[in-house]
């Protein structure tokens, strides 16, 4: 589902970020990425996404070779993954449904359709009561809740999480990650997320790469331990 | 799919309508001065135009020419000269008659009907139109070389000059307005410009979701149309009723009859018409450039 090979990434500025990555996730899988800051880990969510290109290697994501994309193709490809953010990147002027919606819009869905599929994600994600308010009348979690619905909307295949829990309290970032794992076995939807939160990987085990100064540092099995020294 | 963009334009002007209407008063106030400088050059284009055609070439006729069939040889060669407008014929009764009714001076009308026994002074004389007062030297030369012409004038090198003058306030007035519409469109557009990078953001996120450039793109297009068009009120308002008031004060003129203000109808339509389609053309194009430079990204 997820696949690079010998990936490199240098910015045009000269600095390193990724040094020969190869990894593998397989759908229906739940990754974590961890590492300290300056890891590597955004860069590689961005070569995900299609926001940066390898400047070596292929980074293959639900079969499309992302770093061969171009430009004007990045949307269309983006339309295959969800992204989910920590700063949770809501539209400001649009209510929750049309936050959700607007995901859906993009691909020219039927308006009838629509408005089935966003209050079905509304309801996945708890939050059918708060179609009509705005971002800023709700709290972190229910606006990360919000941006999880629209990431799952469209059904992708694959659901990239950006320290989704980074901005949320222990208690809250717990249900965050209830949601994910629910979406996870509800849909078979594979999941590679971006955190430093320890404690919350050890509280909810899955497979875990670590990276560091833009290596691949150890891949632990799902189950395991994870040191902070990791 | 044609309903979205429009629905969305009307909600993004709704939900930043401060910055709506920002925008839409940077578009009034330039409409404004555009309307102004509209008028203003309309008129003066009109009033010299006016002036210009009141301009005539006056070519008297020999007295040994003065037969109809003669005369109307000497009319052919004016007609086929380049830029000539329009020639009127005048016997030399009417002429007399003519200079009986504009000498006011006693002593000259007084010396004038001591020819009225019969024996009348004047010419038969052509007056010559030209298409444009530049033209009136090299028309009048021409005249001057035909068979039959006795006496031609028009008014000479002063006459030159005023319509050169004349010409450089026309064309001054043309660059004026063309000036202040670039400034106008300008003004607006970065004024739109600030309102969108305001947005930068949001269409990051748009992108983010999977919308093409042309989804994004559409409902700011709008944005700005609607903007332009709600802009656009105002001015037009404006000009409609101070322009009627001011032809209605002043019955249509301005000084001396030479200087008559045009009829409300239909150059008020034809006015108003052009700042909305100005507002509304200024609100695309400044959504257009601005949200393209947002949505322009490379990896």
């Amino acid at each position: 589902m997820i696949e690079c090979t010998h990936v490199y990434k240098r910015y045009k500025s000269g600095t390193n970020a990724l040094y020969d990555i190869n990894m593998k996730v397989e759908q229906g899988e739940f990754v974590y990425i961890i590492g300290p800051t300056g890891s590597g880990k955004s860069t590689l969510i961005k070569l995900l996404d299609g926001e940066e290109a390898p400047t070596k290697g292929d980074v293959k994501v639900v079969g499309i070779n992302v770093g061969k994309l171009k430009a004007g193709q990045i949307p269309i490809y983006r339309r295959n993954i969800g992204v989910v953010f920590q700063d949770y990147r809501l539209l400001p002027t649009k209510t929750v449904f049309e936050n959700i919606s607007y995901a859906l819009e993009v691909i020219n869905m039927r308006k009838a359709q629509v408005k089935k599929r966003t209050n079905e994600v509304m309801e996945v994600v708890s939050l059918i009561d708060k179609g009509n308010s705005f971002p800023k009348e709700l709290s972190g979690g229910q606006q990360q809740r919000v941006a999880i619905a629209r990431a799952i909307a469209n059904r992708p295949k694959v659901l990239i999480a950006d320290e989704p829990t980074g901005n949320l309290d222990p208690g809250k970032s717990d249900e965050i990650m209830d949601l994910l794992e629910k979406i996870n076995d509800a849909y078979g939807t594979t999941i590679l997320m971006v955190t430093h939160d320890l404690t919350l990987v050890n509280k909810h085990r899955k497979r875990t790469i670590v990276l560091e100064h833009g290596h691949i540092v150890a891949d632990l099995p799902e189950g395991g331990y994870v040191r902070h020294d990791q | 799919m044609i309903s979205r963009p429009i629905r969305e334009g009307f909600r993004g002007v709704g939900r930043h309508w401060a910055m709506a209407i920002s925008a839409a008063i940077a578009v009034t106030v330039t409409l404004i001065i555009i309307s102004i400088f509209l008028i203003f050059t309309f008129h003066l284009q009109k009033f010299t135009r006016s002036f210009e055609q009141q301009l005539h070439i006056y070519a008297s006729v020999d007295y040994d020419y003065e037969s109809a069939e003669k005369e109307e040889k000497i009319k052919e060669q004016i007609s086929e000269i380049s830029g000539v407008a329009d020639i009127v014929y005048h016997d030399k009764d009417e002429e007399y008659q003519y200079y009986l009714d504009h000498y006011k001076d006693e002593r000259v009308r007084e010396f004038m009907t001591t020819y009225s026994a019969g024996v009348n002074p004047m010419h038969d004389a052509f007056y010559v139109e030209a298409a444009q007062g530049s033209q009136i030297k090299d028309i009048a030369d021409q005249v001057k070389e035909i068979e039959g012409v006795f006496e031609v004038t028009y008014g000479g090198q002063s006459t030159v000059d005023i319509v050169r003058v004349l010409e450089n306030v026309r064309k001054f007035g043309a660059i004026l307005v063309a000036a202040l519409s670039l400034l106008a469109i300008f003004l607006i557009q970065n004024t739109i410009k600030l309102t969108i990078s305001a947005r930068e953001d949001e269409i990051r996120i748009m992108r983010n979701v999977g919308a093409t450039n042309g989804f994004i793109r559409a409902p700011f297009v709008w944005e700005g149309i609607i903007i332009g068009f709600l802009g656009a009120l105002l001015p037009i308002g404006l000009t409609y009723w101070v322009y009627q008031l001011s032809y209605e004060a002043s019955g249509g003129v301005i000084f001396s009859q030479m200087f008559q203000m045009e009829a409300p109808f239909p150059f008020l339509y034809y006015l108003c018409g052009i700042l909305l389609l100005v507002g509304i053309i200024v609100g695309l194009l400044g959504s257009w450039f601005s949200v393209n430079k947002q949505l322009r990204w490379r990896r």
